[in-house]
């Protein structure tokens, strides 16, 4: 089953590669084929949006339900693969930018954002391993990242609303208009999908690592 | 606890902070040396004629701003950091409940800041020769701007306080909490140069603040006994 799902989305993945150079057209205004980035950068910065969110929520479970050792594994690890996606994004934004501004990095209000929300997991992951203690570890860790949940709402719907921004309108916009060619809204979905399962699918493992060193200190 | 009692607690612990304070003058002494060595570095470098009239409103607020914020780092984690050191932190933890402790200890951090800004604010005007369009705006800026940093700063200071390497982990920790609210206050300050209309940024400047009390005061019990 563990392993059907798994060639599974492989599959998507690759459908989603095909259809991305292939299949879907290139989007008006944009220079040469520099639009097909979209269906990887977007679905990169939500999956690290959703790990950050998914990291503060267990955070909270983390502090109001009994401190049970597997929320805070869960939070550790989706901040992990939440920094490797934000990074990812941060990279690809830049590599389009560079082609469309002329410039890798111009302080775009969503590129003030990606760069908070990397210095603050930073930060975190800098917070836990300096604390001797295990137990004072996690709670502080916690607290830190419960923190981050009250930031975001600043970070990404505040701040790049009130600096004018040559970043393209994000796909639910505050017009609430899809605005895309239908397959290319096929590709995105798809990518989002895809990209979503491999985050579930590598924070699984990631925890189950966690667990086993956890394991092997406490023998 | 009846809501007397939390005052008197709070107000306790915010004139013990200063009965220590005042013992040693370590945070006023650091403080005022921090802030009068930074600001003059600026102005010797700067002067008040060497930047266009058309740079000014854009540099100025930001160098101000930056002042303020490596001053306060200087001095304002020694709120809880100074406990752990003195081993003093146990008392602490059974004299008084978290929250009036940490609103003690946040307006003590509240009150150096905005004696921080009544030194620098005004020695900047005179250095720089810089005249304010809107005066008020700049006392809204500082205040909700001062009292973010000083609200910021208590809590990451709590949280620091039982890990190791203190000094560098608070500029990591507190920097991505004090960005945005320096990004918002810088942003006011250069519209009071000005004489433009604050616009939105008020509203978000002071949102920030909301949050930022209510998010502390609900983790700092957490934080304070993990």
């Amino acid at each position: 089953m563990r392993k059907a799902l798994l060639y599974g989305l492989w599959l998507l993945m690759c459908l989603v590669i095909v259809g991305a150079f292939l299949w879907a057209p290139i989007a008006k205004g944009f220079l040469g084929e520099s639009s097909r980035i979209l269906f990887f950068h977007v679905p990169m910065a939500w999956t690290a949006f959703l790990a950050f969110i998914a990291a503060g929520i267990w955070s909270l479970l983390y502090l109001i339900r009994g401190r049970g050792v597997a929320h805070d594994h869960a939070a550790l690890a989706a901040v992990e693969l939440g920094l490797v996606f934000c990074l990812l994004a941060t990279v690809t934004g830049a590599m389009w930018a560079k082609t469309m501004w002329g410039a890798f990095w111009n302080w775009d209000p969503r590129q003030i954002s990606i760069t908070f929300a990397l210095l603050f997991y930073g930060a975190y992951l800098a917070l836990r391993s300096s604390v001797p203690d295990p137990q004072v570890e996690r709670v502080l860790g916690a607290a830190y990242a419960v923190f981050g949940l009250v930031m975001a709402p600043f970070l990404f719907f505040v701040a790049p609303r009130l600096v004018f921004s040559l970043h393209p309108q994000p796909v639910l916009n505050t017009q609430g208009k899809v605005e895309m060619e239908s397959r290319m809204l096929w590709v995105l979905a798809a990518s989002s999908l895809a990209f979503t399962c491999l985050f579930v699918w590598l924070l699984g493992l990631r925890r189950r690592m966690l667990a086993l060193a956890d394991r092997i200190e406490e023998s | 606890m009846s809501a007397s009692t939390w005052l008197a607690e709070a107000t306790a612990v915010f004139v013990k902070e200063w009965r220590s304070e005042l013992r040693t003058r370590y945070a006023l002494n650091t403080f005022g040396l921090f802030a009068v060595t930074t600001l003059i570095t600026a102005s010797v470098a700067l002067g008040p004629a060497s930047l266009a009239p058309v740079e000014r409103a854009s540099v100025l607020p930001v160098l101000l701003w930056l002042i303020l914020l490596f001053t306060a780092t200087a001095g304002l984690p020694r709120a809880f950091v100074f406990e752990e050191e003195t081993h003093t932190s146990t008392a602490l933890r059974l004299a008084a409940s978290p929250g009036p402790l940490f609103v003690g200890k946040a307006a003590y951090n509240l009150a150096l800041t905005l004696a921080l800004e009544a030194l620098v604010v005004p020695l900047f005007l005179i250095l720089f020769d810089l005249a304010v369009a809107s005066p008020g705006l700049l006392a809204l800026a500082l205040l909700a701007g001062g009292f973010g940093l000083a609200l910021g700063s208590t809590l990451v200071s709590a949280l620091i306080s039982q890990a190791r390497g203190r000094g560098t982990l608070f500029a990591v920790l507190s920097l991505p909490i004090l960005l945005p609210l320096l990004l918002f206050s810088v942003q006011l300050t250069r519209l009071a140069i000005l004489g433009d209309a604050p616009g939105q940024t008020v509203e978000a400047l002071l949102l920030y603040d909301a949050s930022l009390t209510v998010a502390s005061m609900m983790l700092f019990p957490v934080i304070w006994n993990p």
